[in-house]
C-alpha cells in the first residue's frame, strides 16, 4: 500500500528550517578545528621574488624559535599593489604585514592606510640603518619634494626597510677577465670579444617589456648618464640632454648587443641568459644573483662575479628594496609590530646576512661570514651610490608612461630621446590633470 | 464556543501566513539580487560622477569622467585596438566554427569522438590557455623558435613585434573560442527541418545551392545569436592578455578591459575607470541591439 502525502505549508517550512539546519550543521562540523597557535600570529604578504629565498628558509624559522607563528602568503608581482590597496583601503584585514616594492609606500602613504611603526616603538633615527634605506619608509618625505596636500606634514615612519635590495652587475669572469667592467663601454667592447671567442651569446641582456621592467632596465643607465627625473616642482626633466643620450643609447647600442627578442624579456628571461651562460653581463637585483653559485640553477657556476654598475659620469644604481608595512586593519597589528622590532634588531640583522640576504643596518653588512658573495658588493654600491625612485604616489601610472614609450622606441631600435620627449609631455599632462602644479 | 473561536483563529492566522508565504519566499533571493546586483550596480554608476585621489572620493565632478574619456589617447587607442581584435577573432571564429559545423553534421565513424575533442580548448582555463601560448610564442625558448632553430633560421618574433603579437592574440582567440561557435552553430544545423533539403535534392540542387538558398538563410538566426553573444564576451576578454602580453609591446594589444583594470586598481582612478567600463557596457549594448534588429530587418525581407 502507497501512502500518499500532500506537500503542505507547514511541510514546506518544516523542511527548509530542517534543510538550512542539517546544512549549518554540516558545515560547522566540515570545518578544520582551528589549529593550536604554536605563537604569536603574523598574516606576512610578499611578492614572489629569489630576493625572499634566505628570510622565507632561515630566517622564518629562527622567527618561530623566537615566538611567532609566520603565516607567508605569496603572489605574483604583477597583482601584489592592486590586491593589497585594496585590502588595506576596505579595511578587510588579510594581512599583518605587507612586503611592499618601496614605489609603493606613497600610494599607501598618501592613503593613509599603514600604522605609525615610530609610535609602535621602531626607532626609524637609529644611525645603523641604511640611511637612504630608512628614509624610504617615510610618509611624507623627509627630503625632496612632497606632492601636494602633505608640505606641511609631519613625516612619519610607516614602513621599516625589510630586505636592502638594490642593482648591481653580474658578470662573466671569463669574459670581463680584469674583472668588473668599470664603464658601459667596457661592457660592450669586452662582451663582443666574448661574443667572438663562443664565450658567450650577447654581451648584455635586460628587461624590455613595457612598464615596469623596461623602466628598471634603463634607471641605472639613466642615472649613471647623470639623468634627474624631476625638478622639486615636479616638472619631468628626464628628458635632458643626459637623459636622451641614455635612452639612445639604451634603444640603440644595448639592443645590438642583446638578444633579439629583448622587447619581450622580463626578469625570468633576463635571469635565464646570465643563469644559463647566454649574457656577458646583467644589470640586476639580488634575486638571480643569489642563485650565482648553485650548480643547481646555473650552468656557469663559478663564472660569475658581481660588481658595482658601471658608470658614464658615476655608477649610479636603482635602490629597490623590500620594505614592510603593517596596515592600520591588521588582525594582528601587535604582534606584527613586534616582529618587526625583532627583525630588525642588530642580532636579528646579523643572522639574515649570515642566510644570504642584503641587511638594512650597515653594521649587519660586516659580519664575519655572510650568507652570499653579493652582500659586500652591495654596500659597495651602497656607498658608489644607490639611488631609490621619485616619491609620489602616482609613480605607477608615471612608470607605465614612460615604459610604453620607451618600449616603443626598443622596438624600433632607435628614438630614445624623441621617447623621452614623448614621456615627458604625457607625464606633465596627467600630473597637471592630478593637481601637482 | 472556546473551541471555535480557536479554530478561526487558526484559520486566520493561516490565511495570513498564506499570503505573506510567497513574499517570504521571495525575499532572500531578492536580498541576494539587491546586494549584488542593484547596489553595486548603482554605487558604479555614482562613482563615474566622482573624483578619485589616493583611493577616496573627493569632489563631485558630474559627467567630466565620461566627457574626458574622448580626449584621451591611451583609452581611444585601447579601444581601436578592442573593436579590432573583437571584429576579427569574432569573425574567423564564426566561419570556422560554421565550417567544423557543416562538416560534423555528417554521421560517419568516430563522428562523436571528433566533436568531443573539437569542444576541449573551450573548456580549459583561459589562463592555462595564455600561458601555453606564451611558451609557444615566447622569442628565446618557445616553441616556434625550437621548430624554426631545428630548420635552420633564427628566433621567431611574436611577442615583441606589435603585429605578430596582436596575430598571436587573435590566433589564441580563435583557438579558444571557435568550439563555442561550432557547438551553437551545429546544435542549430542538428535541429533544421529535413524536409526543404529532402525536396532539393530531389529537385537535383548542387551542394553551393543547397547551402546558399537552404542552410545559411535558416541559420541566420542561430549564426546572429552565437555572433553577438561571441562579441559581448570577447569585448570583456582579459586574462589571456593579462597573461599573454599584458597589453605591450607598446601598446599594441592593450585592450580596454586591461587600459581600465589599470586605471582602477594600479592607478586608482576608480571614477575615471567606472565611466569606462560604463561606456563599453553601453557601447556593447547598443552593438547587440543593432545586430538583433538588423537581424529581425533581414528575416522580415
Amino acid at each position: 500500500m502507497m501512502h500518499s502525502s500532500r506537500l503542505t505549508r507547514r511541510s514546506v517550512i518544516k523542511g527548509g528550517l530542517g534543510l538550512a539546519l542539517a546544512t549549518t550543521a554540516l558545515t560547522t562540523l566540515g570545518l578544520p578545528m582551528p589549529a593550536r597557535a604554536a605563537g604569536k600570529k603574523v598574516i606576512i604578504g610578499a611578492f614572489a621574488d629569489g630576493g625572499l629565498t634566505p628570510f622565507k628558509q632561515k630566517i622564518i624559522p629562527q622567527a618561530k624559535e623566537a615566538g611567532f607563528d609566520i603565516e607567508f602568503l605569496e603572489d605574483e608581482y604583477g597583482v601584489t599593489l592592486e590586491k593589497w590597496f585594496a585590502d588595506a583601503q576596505s579595511g578587510a584585514g588579510q594581512y599583518d604585514l605587507y612586503l611592499l616594492d618601496d614605489p609603493w609606500v606613497p600610494q599607501f602613504g598618501a592613503a593613509n592606510v599603514l600604522e605609525d611603526l615610530g609610535a609602535g616603538g621602531i626607532d626609524g633615527s637609529d644611525k645603523d640603518w641604511i640611511g637612504s634605506m630608512i628614509d624610504m619608509g617615510y610618509w611624507p618625505p623627509q627630503k625632496g619634494p612632497r606632492v601636494k596636500g602633505f608640505e606641511s606634514a609631519k613625516p612619519t615612519l610607516i614602513c621599516v626597510p625589510f630586505v636592502g635590495d638594490l642593482q648591481t652587475l653580474t658578470y662573466r669572469n671569463d669574459v670581463f677577465t680584469g674583472g668588473a667592467p668599470k664603464t658601459w663601454d667596457e661592457v660592450i667592447a669586452k662582451g663582443k670579444e666574448g661574443v667572438a671567442a663562443g664565450k658567450i651569446k650577447y654581451p648584455v641582456v635586460f628587461r624590455g617589456v613595457s612598464g615596469n621592467p623596461i623602466v628598471t632596465s634603463w634607471y641605472p643607465i639613466f642615472l649613471s648618464f647623470g639623468g634627474s627625473f624631476f625638478d622639486d616642482k615636479w616638472n619631468p626633466i628626464f628628458n635632458s640632454a643626459e637623459g636622451k643620450a641614455s635612452a639612445d643609447f639604451f634603444v640603440g647600442t644595448m639592443k645590438q648587443n642583446a638578444p633579439s627578442g629583448v622587447v619581450e624579456f622580463d626578469s625570468d628571461q633576463e635571469g635565464a641568459a646570465i643563469l644559463g651562460g647566454d649574457a656577458g653581463a646583467i644589470i640586476q637585483y639580488s634575486g638571480n644573483a643569489l642563485k650565482a653559485d648553485d650548480p643547481a640553477q646555473t650552468k656557469v657556476a663559478g663564472k660569475l662575479d658581481f660588481g658595482v654598475v658601471p658608470k658614464q659620469q658615476s655608477a649610479i644604481a636603482q635602490m629597490g628594496i623590500f620594505i614592510a608595512g603593517v596596515p592600520k586593519s591588521a588582525p594582528n597589528k601587535a604582534n606584527a609590530i613586534e616582529f618587526l622590532r625583532w627583525y630588525v634588531s642588530a642580532e636579528t640583522q646579523a643572522k639574515l646576512a649570515e642566510a644570504g640576504s642584503i641587511p638594512v643596518k650597515r653594521t649587519a653588512f660586516g659580519v664575519a661570514k655572510p650568507g652570499n658573495r653579493l652582500i659586500p658588493v652591495a654596500l659597495q654600491q651602497l656607498d658608489a651610490g644607490a639611488l631609490p625612485r621619485p616619491r609620489t604616489p602616482d609613480w605607477a601610472k608615471v612608470e607605465e608612461l614612460l615604459g610604453i614609450e620607451l618600449n616603443k622606441a626598443l622596438q624600433a631600435g632607435s628614438g630614445g630621446g624623441a621617447a623621452l620627449d614623448n614621456a615627458a609631455k604625457q607625464v606633465k599632462d596627467y600630473l597637471t590633470t592630478a593637481g601637482y602644479y | 464556543m472556546r473551541g471555535a473561536t480557536q479554530a478561526r483563529k487558526y484559520r486566520l492566522q493561516g490565511a495570513g501566513l498564506d499570503l505573506a508565504l510567497p513574499y517570504l519566499m521571495l525575499a532572500p533571493g531578492l536580498m541576494i539580487v539587491l546586494g549584488v546586483l542593484v547596489y553595486p550596480l548603482w554605487d558604479g554608476l555614482r562613482a563615474t560622477t566622482r573624483a578619485y585621489r589616493y583611493g577616496s572620493p573627493i569632489s563631485d565632478v558630474g559627467l567630466q569622467n565620461y566627457v574626458r574619456l574622448w580626449s584621451d589617447a591611451q583609452f581611444l587607442n585601447s579601444l581601436w585596438v578592442t573593436v579590432k581584435f573583437v571584429a576579427l577573432s569574432v569573425s574567423i571564429e564564426a566561419v570556422l566554427g560554421f565550417a567544423l559545423a557543416l562538416f560534423c553534421l555528417r554521421e560517419f565513424q568516430g563522428i562523436r569522438l571528433l566533436r568531443t575533442v573539437l569542444i576541449i580548448p573551450m573548456v580549459v582555463t583561459p589562463v592555462v590557455v595564455a600561458i601555453v601560448f606564451r611558451l609557444i610564442y615566447a622569442s628565446d625558448a618557445g616553441m616556434l623558435t625550437a621548430l624554426s632553430e631545428a630548420m635552420g633560421g633564427g628566433a621567431v618574433q611574436i611577442l615583441g613585434n606589435p603585429v605578430n603579437a596582436f596575430i598571436g592574440l587573435v590566433v589564441l582567440d580563435v583557438w579558444e573560442w571557435t568550439p563555442l561557435m561550432f557547438l551553437i552553430l551545429l546544435a542549430g544545423l542538428q535541429s533544421l527541418p529535413h524536409e526543404p533539403f529532402e525536396a532539393a535534392r530531389v529537385d537535383g540542387a548542387g551542394a553551393w545551392r543547397v547551402f546558399a538558398d537552404l542552410t545559411f538563410p535558416m541559420m541566420r538566426p542561430v549564426l546572429a545569436v552565437a555572433i553577438v553573444l561571441r562579441t559581448i564576451d570577447a569585448f570583456g576578454t582579459f586574462d589571456q592578455v593579462f597573461v599573454l602580453t599584458r597589453g605591450g609591446p607598446g601598446e599594441a594589444t592593450r585592450l580596454v578591459s586591461i587600459y581600465g583594470y589599470d586605471t582602477a586598481f594600479k592607478f586608482q582612478q576608480t571614477g575615471y575607470a567606472a565611466a569606462l567600463f560604463v561606456t563599453i557596457g553601453l557601447v556593447v549594448l547598443a552593438l547587440a541591439f543593432s545586430a538583433i534588429r538588423l537581424l529581425r530587418r533581414v528575416d522580415a525581407s
